[in-house]
């Protein structure tokens, strides 16, 4: 009975990762087939000495923090603020998780309608605001991940603002009481009572985000291309662009390998920090 | 905005020196703690005006209410500005598909069209080719969840169940699964997938989604919930594992099946990265990859474009809004298992 | 971001205690599912029919069927849907199905995917500078002889340099279709102002490093702000295209062996990078413009000249200003007469069946769009069919006539894997040139930075 899903997953996920592994020691082409000549750890080598493959590694984290803090610290206001509501939740709820149902392509058309140059709504909001000559949102080097972050925090905020809410939901009423009674106005209550019953759901929104957040392709890939002059390109898109644009498979099986032994680094490490102080809190 | 919610926290604590502060009693207010009526202490309605406190407040009660009804007001405040922001990319979207382009040209910045058109919309479904990438992105998310729903939950019986040699490791293979981000095999994926000849046919997008852990885990978890009385009894009757597991356990199961079908459903249909390698015909694409891969000839007809995102987000909006608890109370559970 | 794996949804406890809300949903279910097989049936009889079956078999789509990949949008786009039409009137029986991709890195991608996958269009609009890495790759078909004279399609009709840039070690991959130089644009009533036209009305050659100067010093005096715009932020391309042009007419070449050698002359590179150096510091062209800000100065009247490709005409037509257009000045006279250029050519991509190729239908439509080349030249483009670019209707197209010769002078992009429209070597060298033209980088330091990039480029394996 394990067969049919043991197949799918030794075809589609051990063999693939088996073949990082080999392919990554050889000069693997697109097209050509096959595996191609051995070059040993050539590729890793050059990956090394490669800027590209170290900016875009820092791009992936760059993206991480510009998108992790306001995921989790805005996504954790939001949940505090509307659990003191009752009626009307329905509707934040509709609000702020909406946009995480939809496609990455329809969160890139529209950014890119908003963020457009001379004709966009956040030019003209910045005008409003008082900015006489507002940045090219998507094309300037200095702006554009900023601006995808920004997209990128108002579509997928609702995941981590519904674990939120049901996180909350589980604290127990006596314990706002027992606060209440202490003394304890809804500020306190809601910084030192509050947030500290909250960590377990903090720690488990932070993993899922750093993990989604350090593979971010879709929306850079079409709102920027991982320009302009390669300021927002990504680590994944660098294993795309070198892939399958410029078809050294060999190097970007290499390049996905380390990918991943950072992503699992990443997250392995944050987990452990926040299991500790989740203790000795 | 963080900013700005920071700040009315700092009114709360400002403001915030009083004692006391209750659950409050009624429907419509969710004081902290749930709404579920009054118990122990009794309090004002932190945000109505017309639920003044009943009766004598403990002492100090008073200031505290006070501070918790400009807290809840403030809260209020700025939750409905933040709504309203969260909502501005959407509405705008739909604004500019019902402009002409003639008005968007003159004032690409408004938000009301003098005379709306459905144009856009007509232009779409007529003469592109969305109605092939609807088709084609309800076929192989529809094929994937299938798949994807007999595959894990078959795999998570005989977890749940069966008492195998290799059941530990087995287990563990696929808890290490679990920590490989599908997107960094994508090229062994295609390498495989061209091999076999297979790329552009809607095998291509379906097969590799197939092997998802996560599902498994919530079908083993569920399963293990599944007395084991009502297995055996089936067993002690002559049934064979197969049969117990069609007749007995899935059944049985509906909560699950409906949960990881939604949510396989979704994030196939969503999926990017994968069908816009295997997939290069457009008209075998699926809805996300055709919506930015293929262009207008013509320029940039801005209405077009909002139009074509706003065809692409409803069939999820109406996923969303059908199942709305349910998605909302799968992720919840993510949080609390 | 998008890719959180999908969130294990099961409210836990006993089985049996399904939510009230089931059957609702299960009704709902069955509803959305019902309709989602409407939907496939109404597809099946409207003819998303054959896709829908193709999607599962895999099988090549029906012989009437021809599909025709261009990443062209805008007067581009216009024109190509125009040229399609045209086809589409005098063969009802073809069933032309064109697709317009968005251009760069990404069109070229799902071209070699699409051919990798067994799935490519029967003809498709490429670079010519990209030949090398395509046809390199495999994935062209070579195009005969006898089935190109059958379309009456033979090399004394071509334009000899792109026709050339079309072979690929040895063999036909590509039809050539256009050739687009750099070149120059003059703002006329300013070049009048200037004292600088001839009898006639006509520009008299620019030509010689310092009466290209002389020329910008004219000009500036009229404009009072620039005597010549070029793009150097944000398109290391054009800044490389500059470079490529002087560096030709130097005679330099950059590498060799298809991109595994760098073969770079530092003396020449140094001389062309001086020169680009000399525009700016003698303040005759600005640093810091866009190519939409350098098109802009061009029209307002802030700069006299332009150096821009071809398919900037529009843009600069739009504006309503008199302009006239000039090949490249000749700067450098140790080689023969050379510009940047590239072309666009109509390959076949390789079908895994002939069936599938449909090379006879796909070659019919080639001569098509040749037939059609007047309307191509509108944009810019000098025809490389000579039947068109020899008509007198062309001659008397102006401005475009006036620079047809610059195709007679076409550098293409250096031939490696590496390079072509778009390419790394764009970038990278385009980067370089930027930073001399902005006086960032002095010229033996240019040329030194360019051959580091060229070694390290030609030193990575080569995926062909």
């Amino acid at each position: 009975m394990l067969a049919p899903f043991g197949f799918f997953y030794l075809v589609f996920l051990i063999g693939p990762l088996l073949y990082l592994l080999v392919a990554g020691f050889f000069n693997t082409s697109l097209v050509k087939g096959g595996l191609g000549e051995w070059v040993g750890l050539e590729n890793y080598r050059r990956a090394m000495s490669t800027e590209e493959f170290w900016t875009s590694l820092w791009h992936s984290m760059w993206f991480t923090v510009l998108t992790t803090v306001p995921l989790v610290l805005l996504a954790l206001v939001l949940a505090l603020l509307t659990d003191r509501f009752s009626q009307g939740r329905w509707f934040f709820r509709l609000a702020f998780f909406a946009p995480f149902v939809l496609p990455s392509s329809v969160i890139s058309l529209m950014f890119m309608w908003i963020f457009a140059d001379q004709i966009g709504l956040a030019q003209s909001w910045a005008k409003s605001l008082g900015s006489e000559t507002p940045p090219s949102w998507l094309g300037d080097p200095d702006w554009a991940m900023l601006s995808i972050a920004a997209a990128t925090v108002w579509w997928t905020i609702g995941f981590n603002f519904v674990i939120y809410l049901a996180a909350l939901q589980e604290i127990p009423r006596d314990v706002h009481e027992a606060a209440a009674l202490d003394g304890a106005g809804p500020w306190q209550r809601i910084r030192h009572v509050v947030v500290p019953m909250l960590g377990r759901a903090t720690t488990l929104v932070t993993v899922l985000q750093l993990v989604a957040s350090l593979k971010v392709f879709d929306q850079i890939y079409m709102m920027t291309g991982g320009g302009p002059d390669r300021a927002t390109e990504p680590a994944l898109l660098y294993v795309y662009n070198t892939g399958f644009t410029e078809g050294r498979v060999g190097y970007a099986s290499t390049v996905s390998l380390v990918l991943f032994v950072v992503i699992l680094l990443i997250s392995l490490v944050w987990f452990a920090l926040l299991r500790r102080t989740e203790k000795e809190g | 905005m963080a900013a700005s919610t920071s700040a009315s926290a700092d009114t709360g604590t400002g403001t915030g020196t009083g004692a006391t502060t209750g659950p409050v009693g009624r429907p419509g207010v969710r004081g902290l703690g749930g709404g579920r009526g009054p118990k122990g202490l009794r309090g004002g309605g932190p945000w109505r005006r017309s639920r003044e406190p009943e009766g004598a407040p403990l002492s100090g009660a008073m200031r505290a209410v006070g501070a918790e009804r400009l807290f809840n007001r403030v809260a209020l405040g700025v939750l409905i500005a933040l709504a309203v922001l969260w909502l501005v990319p959407l509405a705008w979207a739909f604004a500019t598909s019902v402009r002409s382009s003639d008005e968007i040209a003159t004032d690409p910045t408004a938000w009301w069209s003098g005379s709306p058109t459905f144009a856009a919309y007509g232009d779409l479904l007529t003469g592109g080719k969305l109605p092939y990438w609807y088709a084609n992105s309800f076929i192989t998310s529809a094929l994937t969840t299938v798949l994807t729903v007999l595959t894990a939950s078959l795999a998570a019986f005989a977890l749940s169940r069966l008492r195998f040699r290799y059941r530990r490791p087995a287990f563990l293979l696929l808890l290490a699964g679990l920590m490989v981000p599908p997107q960094v095999l994508m090229i062994p994926q295609f390498l495989a997938l061209q091999e076999t000849g297979l790329l552009n046919t809607y095998w291509a997008v379906v097969l590799p989604q197939v092997p998802n852990v996560v599902a498994v885990f919530v079908f083993k978890q569920f399963f293990d919930g599944i007395p084991e009385e009502l297995t055996e009894a089936a067993r002690a009757d002559g049934a064979g594992w197969l049969r117990t597991y069609w007749q007995i356990v899935m059944p049985l199961s509906k909560p699950a099946i409906s949960a990881v079908t939604i949510f396989v459903f979704v994030w196939a249909w969503n999926n990017f990265l994968w069908p816009l390698l295997v997939v290069t015909d457009p008209e075998m694409m699926t809805l996300p990859v055709g919506l930015t891969s293929v262009q207008d000839a013509f320029g940039i007809p801005q209405a077009q474009l909002m139009a074509s995102a706003v065809l692409g987000g409803v069939p999820l909006l109406t996923v969303f809004l059908l199942f709305q608890r349910r998605i909302v109370e799968g992720i919840a559970g993510t949080g609390l298992k | 971001m998008r890719d959180r794996p999908p969130p294990p949804g099961t409210p836990p406890g006993p089985p049996p205690a399904a939510p009230r809300t089931a059957p609702t949903r299960r009704a709902l279910l069955r509803a959305a599912g019902a309709l989602g097989a409407t939907a496939a049936t109404g597809g099946l009889l409207t003819g998303c029919g054959t896709a829908i079956g193709q999607g599962f078999t895999g099988g090549a789509g029906p012989a009437s069927k021809l599909d025709f990949w261009n990443p062209f949008t805008g007067g581009d786009g216009a024109r190509m849907v125009e040229m399609e039409r045209a086809y589409r009137e005098r063969h009802p029986g073809i069933d032309l199905n064109a697709t317009t991709f968005v251009w760069g890195d990404p069109y070229y991608t799902k071209l070699t995917l699409a051919t990798l996958g067994d799935r490519p269009p029967q003809v498709a609009i490429t670079h010519l500078s990209k030949i090398p890495t395509l046809a390199g790759a495999g994935l062209l078909r070579e195009i005969g002889d006898d089935e190109l004279a059958a379309q009456g399609m033979t090399a004394d009709r071509f334009d000899e340099r792109a026709w050339q840039k079309a072979h690929h070690d040895g063999a036909l991959r590509a039809i050539p279709l256009d050739t687009h130089p750099f070149v120059l644009y003059v703002r006329t009533d300013i070049a009048k102002k200037a004292g600088l036209l001839g009898p006639g009305g006509a520009l008299p050659d620019v030509d010689g490093p310092e009466e290209f100067l002389d020329a910008l010093r004219a000009a500036k005096e009229v404009t009072g702000a620039w005597g010549c715009s070029i793009a150097s932020t944000k398109d290391p391309s054009t800044c490389f295209r500059l470079f490529w042009s002087l560096y030709r007419q130097l005679g330099g070449q950059l590498v060799a062996d298809e991109g595994q050698r760098v073969v770079i002359d530092m003396a020449a590179a140094e001389e062309a990078f001086a020169y680009v150096q000399r525009l700016t510091r003698e303040k005759l062209v600005p640093t810091g413009v866009d190519s939409p800000g350098a098109i802009t100065l061009l029209t307002s009247g802030r700069a006299g000249f332009l150096l821009d490709g071809v398919w900037q005409i529009l843009a600069v037509q739009d504006a309503k200003v008199p302009f006239d257009m000039r090949p490249f000045p000749r700067i450098f006279r140790e080689a023969a007469y050379a510009c940047h250029a590239d072309s666009h050519g109509l390959v076949l991509p390789k079908s895994p069946s002939e069936k599938a190729q449909r090379a006879d239908t796909a070659l019919e439509f080639v001569r098509s769009l040749l037939d059609a080349s007047d309307a191509w030249a509108g944009g810019g483009h000098v025809p490389a069919w000579l039947p068109t670019q020899r008509s007198a209707a062309y001659r008397k197209l102006e401005p475009q006539s006036h620079y047809a010769a610059a195709a007679d002078g076409a550098a293409y992009d250096p031939s490696a894997w590496y390079s072509g429209a778009g390419s790394s070597l764009h970038n990278r060298l385009g980067d370089v040139c930027a930073s001399v033209l902005g006086g960032r980088t002095a010229p033996g330091r240019g040329a030194a930075r360019m051959r580091e990039e060229l070694r390290e480029l030609a030193a990575t394996p080569s995926p062909l």
